[in-house]
């Protein structure tokens, strides 16, 4: 039963599912760019995992390493708590 | 030569008008290293996402400099020996 709700919901996602960054236009992952940034991590500062963002993994690697110079230079929060 | 981008967190106590001649102090070290400062861009001040010597604000820069790496590498040294320097960061956009 919670099985076949599961997979309804990831048919529903897959259909809708555009790449944010390609969306927005974007080829360089810049870590000053916070708004942006912001986009890719939850309310508790984690960074959202490439399931939820749809990015392709090199971008994701790209994302997660902005974020993390972001961090460095108190742009970001880092996951606290 | 390679282009650099040097990013420098100061002291939020610094008077407004002392942070131009402060950042133009160290940009000498890359000028007399023979290296040419293309952009100085200062934020002002910024709220920080957490304190940084018990500090919640600092004064953002972020400088685009053309320099050899030994010119780079001093200027990160003079930097971070200074106390009205909370925190840096030298990036090269092209690597990423």
């Amino acid at each position: 039963m919670s099985r076949r709700v599961y997979t309804k919901t990831t048919d529903r996602r897959r259909k809708q599912r555009v790449n944010p960054l390609e969306a927005a236009g974007i080829t360089y992952v810049d870590y000053k760019d916070t708004d942006l940034l912001r986009k890719f991590i939850s309310d508790r500062g984690k960074i959202r995992s490439r399931r939820v963002t749809g990015v392709t993994l090199q971008q994701q690697r790209q994302l997660a390493q902005a974020i993390k110079n972001a961090r460095e230079m108190a742009l970001l929060p880092y996951a606290g708590r | 030569m390679r282009h650099y981008e040097v990013m420098v967190i100061l002291d939020p106590d610094l008077e407004e008008r002392s942070v131009a001649p402060l950042i133009e102090n160290f940009l000498a070290v890359i000028r007399n290293g023979g290296g040419k400062v293309e952009k100085v861009d200062t934020w002002g001040r910024r709220r920080l996402a957490y304190e940084i010597k018990k500090k919640p604000e600092g004064i953002y820069s972020v400088l685009d400099i053309n320099a050899e790496p030994a010119v780079v590498k001093e200027l990160d040294r003079q930097l971070n020996l200074n106390e009205s320097v909370l925190r840096t960061k030298v990036l090269r956009p092209e690597m990423h």
